[in-house]
């Protein structure tokens, strides 16, 4: 029942400025696919290109298999939840919610069938009769999601729909698009700028810079294998150090400052004996060592959180880096100390200092001690 | 939606190019008359400059351009005079009776200037109540307030009100932390009022000003009534078309083409003031009326009470004389009786009143209707044409009521368009000249409805048609009505165009109050005024208790 959506070579122009400049992806069928990636990407504008308020300047958008490049938007039987929920305002959440079915030659019956059906999942039943100004924004949310869902459209697109909640009800209402999303088990393109967000609630994630789509992948491959260095710096947060490889017969090591050196297993041939690679390391990626052997640093600031503790360390070269530490595991470090740290090189992600691409090689000894 | 561009024959289009017709008939074609008629020899038919250099040859005839730009200039500067401070007391002093205060200026702004006129003739005029009171009394020969004099206390009287709707809803905006800033500095109440205050709202006062400018110069009546001797640009217009003697086609074409273009500079002026200063404001904390003591307060009551009671004054002595018994409907005989609403019920012919109502309610629907089609197609479709229309709709706003009549009459005077006399060409100039307030309230509305209302409903298999009637029409109403109920009540009041327009068959009730007026049938004109001015209170009321709101847009 589920459809998939191709996107081929698309081409988006305002004017003369190519916004778009033929990207493709392919979305299968009932999953929740999203759109990630910084302010001005191209994101809103890939969506509208999707439910057709956007002219398509080439390539195709295909739905199941069929061009729907030309086909207007009422008869592209898509749903759209909007940032702004776009809400009628002179109407109460029942007839919102029955608008779209209002169209659709249905009996009475079957529209008061489905518009209860609806309200039980989005669980706003109490408030049926209600006019939306007397709705809170996530009940707002849930009316937008109801009324796009209800007419049992091929696709649904949100764009950004939770930036206008606070952060407590963020978290509430994206467990709930989730959940319902699998419920109803329609293929979902989703929009955000928030990439914690994209990670909670995707199956898959198509990272976007500028127009152009860095990375597609399931949340987990893209957080531990990002393919560049774009995509390792936008999604979680990610320490960059310089290092050198440095191969002897068959083993690669990364040469650290403060002669610090240790081996790695899984990294490209790419990598040439002496070349200067960057390495992403994650917060949690870092030892902190009791012994000199390490990079040298000062904790700047330590911030205690319950669960784990952060440092702020200031390396010798001036970089500044961000650690963290399970907190079970020993004392806070007092600030001003000095301290070495170690990278777990089978975690840590290695890119190419020119082109910015990955030099892992997935698949290859990935587990070491 | 980009969509709209590829498909160009939509219903849109079709609607924009019926508008543009609509306006090229009754704007575009009448003005282009009036410039045509200015600068063609009636007799020869050649190019000529002789009507317009003949205006400025005569002292005769230029003077009224400085009499009109004397009396406008005055009474614009003693209405924001008197409008600042009422408007500044009235947010930051607690007056008792406010609301109703609120609704007494709003109503003597509603009121047709000559009317005030013929009320203040009967108080102030050589025999008016309080002229014969004191000549009598004190032995005075005071000969009644006419001319210059009159008119500026007329003008100023019904001007100041619009003064103070607009500064009051400056100040409504104005963030009362910038006030506490100031007074923490160490300014002093008055300092404060003229370095912080003043400074922020000068965008509004010079609006404000401006708009008061072009209705005072361009108002017929009040210098007709009152000005006696002292003749403006619109009654040298009114009485060089009327007279039966030398009915100068060309010369009254170039006073009226003389007096566009001062409107117009006026216009384009305030144009760019209004773009020039405008600070964006909004208050997170509204300035707060706080009660006064001691002298202050009694200075500021009896400020606000004695000019509100000035502004009402000429309706409450219209009212009032209505109910007067009187000798053959000119002198009164003293006690009270219901003659003059049995001579004007049933006595004349009711279909005055009846007509003001018919052709009235067939010029609100024509506004309304367009109103929304050309605030949406400027708003939503913008494209060279609908920019076009934009500017065209605002036309009226420059065109003098008494242009406007005469241009209808050179333009529809013959076939194929020979609509003069009939109470279509009535309800046309009443369309016309009152659809800007329409259009404004309603494209001030649709900014501020999100596209992605529309969007919405398109996403959800709506029409465009649909999604238009269905969700932007309801939700776009009350910015609608808040203007249309403006365009009503100036539709009912208007007098200008209608004096040149009416005939027999088509005569509303300002004309009656003012033909009435001018035979001295004081009694009959007093009836027709009250029902005009319950008609346009009860009309308020209705608009207020319907919509909740206590402002109209002006
Ligand atoms: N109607 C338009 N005309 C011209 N340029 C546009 C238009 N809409 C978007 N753009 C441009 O296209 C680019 C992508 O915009 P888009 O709205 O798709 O970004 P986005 O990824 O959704 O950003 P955000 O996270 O801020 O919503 C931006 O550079 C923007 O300036
Ligand atoms: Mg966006």
């Amino acid at each position: 029942m589920s459809v998939a959506i191709n996107i081929e070579d698309v081409v988006k122009r305002y004017g003369d400025q190519t916004v778009i400049n033929g990207l493709s992806i392919d979305i299968k069928p009932g999953e929740l696919f999203t759109l990630l990636g910084p302010s001005g990407c191209g994101k809103t504008t890939l969506l509208r290109m999707i439910i057709g308020f956007n002219s398509i300047e080439g390539g195709a958008i295909k739905i199941d298999d069929k061009v729907v490049n030309n086909i207007p938007i009422s008869k592209r039987n898509m749903g759209m939840v909007f940032q702004n929920y776009a809400i009628f305002p002179h109407m109460n959440v029942k007839d919102n919610i029955g608008f779209g079915l209002k169209n659709k030659k249905l009996d009475k019956s079957e529209i008061e069938s489905r518009i209860a059906d609806i309200l039980k999942v989005v669980q706003i039943e109490d408030f049926k009769n209600r006019m939306p100004d007397k709705l809170s924004g996530g009940q707002q949310q849930r009316v937008a999601l109801a009324r796009a869902i209800v007419i049992h459209p091929k696709v649904l697109l949100m764009d950004e729909p939770l930036s206008n909640l606070d952060a407590k009800l963020r978290i509430e209402m994206r467990n709930a698009i989730k959940n319902i999303q699998q419920q109803v088990g329609i293929t979902t393109v989703y929009v955000t700028h928030d990439q914690e967000e994209a990670l909670a609630i995707s199956d898959r994630i198509a990272v976007m810079n500028k127009g152009i789509i860095q990375q597609v992948g399931k949340p987990k491959e893209l957080y531990e294998r990002p393919s560049n260095l774009f995509v390792s710096k936008f999604i979680g947060t990610s320490n960059v150090i310089k290092a050198k490889v440095e191969r002897k017969s068959d083993d690669v090591y990364l040469q650290f400052s403060d002669g610090y050196t240790e081996q790695i297993r899984n990294i490209s041939d790419r990598a040439t004996n002496n070349a200067t690679v960057l390495v992403s390391v994650r917060p949690h990626e870092f030892i902190i060592s009791t012994d000199q052997d390490g990079i040298k640093g000062i904790v700047q600031n330590n911030m205690f959180l319950g669960v784990n503790t952060h440092y702020f360390v200031e390396l010798e070269d001036g970089n500044k880096v961000e650690v963290i530490q399970d907190a079970e595991v020993a004392e806070i470090i007092p600030e001003g100390q000095s301290i070495s740290l170690k990278v777990k090189t089978n975690r840590v992600n290695v890119f190419d200092v020119e082109n910015e691409e990955s030099l892992i090689e997935e698949g290859v000894a990935n587990e070491v001690g | 939606m980009k969509l709209g561009k590829k498909n160009k024959f939509n219903t849109w289009n079709g609607l924009t190019i019926i508008i543009l017709v609509f306006f090229a008939v009754f704007i575009i074609f009448p003005l282009f008359l009036v410039l045509k008629k200015s600068m063609i020899d009636t007799q020869t038919g050649e190019f000529t400059f002789t009507y317009i250099s003949k205006f400025f040859e005569r002292k005769f005839y230029w003077v009224t351009l400085m009499n009109s730009f004397k009396v406008t200039v005055v009474s614009t500067f003693l209405s924001v005079a008197i409008g600042l401070p009422i408007a500044y007391l009235m947010r930051r002093v607690k007056v008792k009776g406010s609301k109703i205060i609120e609704i007494l200026i709003i109503i003597s702004y509603i009121s047709p200037p000559f009317i005030g006129a013929y009320a203040w003739i009967q108080l102030l005029g050589r025999s008016g109540v309080i002229t014969s009171f004191f000549n009598n009394t004190l032995g005075l020969e005071f000969e009644g307030i006419y001319g210059f004099s009159g008119i500026v206390l007329v003008l100023t009287l019904q001007s100041f009100p619009l003064i103070y709707i607009y500064i009051s809803g400056a100040l409504k905006n104005l963030d009362n932390s910038l006030n506490e800033a100031a007074e923490s500095l160490g300014y002093s109440n008055i300092q404060r009022f003229f370095k912080i205050i003043i400074p922020l709202i000068i965008p509004t006062i010079l609006a404000s000003s401006l708009l008061v400018f072009m209705r005072v110069i361009a108002d017929f009546g009040t210098p007709m009534l009152i000005g006696e001797g002292y003749r403006t640009i619109p009654v040298l217009i009114y009485t060089q078309f009327m007279s039966e003697v030398g009915g100068d086609d060309g010369f009254a074409a170039a006073l009226c083409a003389i007096f566009i273009v001062v409107t117009l500079v006026l216009f384009l002026i305030q144009r760019m003031v209004a773009r020039h200063y405008s600070y964006s404001m909004s208050a997170l904390k509204p300035m707060i009326t706080e009660k006064s003591t001691g002298m202050k307060n009694i200075l500021s009551h009896g400020f606000v009470y004695l000019t509100v009671l000035l502004a009402i004054l000429p309706q409450l002595v219209v009212i009032f004389t209505s109910f007067l018994k009187t000798e053959g409907g000119q002198v009164y005989t003293g006690g009270f009786s219901f003659d003059n609403y049995k001579n004007i019920l049933f006595g004349k012919n009711l279909s005055v009143i009846l007509n003001t109502y018919k052709m009235g309610l067939m010029a609100i629907i024509i506004i309304i209707v367009f109103g929304i089609l050309i605030a949406y197609l400027t708003v939503r479709k913008r494209n060279v044409i609908t920019s076009i229309l934009d500017t065209i709709s605002m036309f009226p706003f420059i065109i003098p009521g008494s242009v406007l009549g005469i241009a209808f009459l050179f333009a529809f005077s013959d076939k194929p368009l020979a609509w003069s006399g009939t109470a279509f060409i009535m309800v046309m100039s009443f369309a016309i000249r009152r659809m800007p307030y329409t259009i404004r309230s309603s494209t001030a509305i649709i900014g501020q409805i999100s596209p992605s209302i529309e969007e919405a409903a398109i996403s959800l298999g709506a029409s465009e048609t649909k999604t238009f009637v269905k969700v932007m029409v309801p939700m776009m109403m009350p910015g609608v009505m808040a203007g249309a109920i403006m365009s009503w009540i100036t539709v009912i009041s208007e007098l200008s165009s209608s004096i040149i327009l009416y005939t027999n068959n088509t005569q509303t009730l300002t004309v009656s109050v003012y033909t009435e007026v001018i035979r001295g049938n004081y009694g009959n004109a007093s009836a027709y005024s009250t029902i005009l001015t319950l008609t346009s209170i009860i009309s308020l009321l209705v608009f207020f208790k319907l919509t909740g709101k206590k402002e109209v847009s002006v």
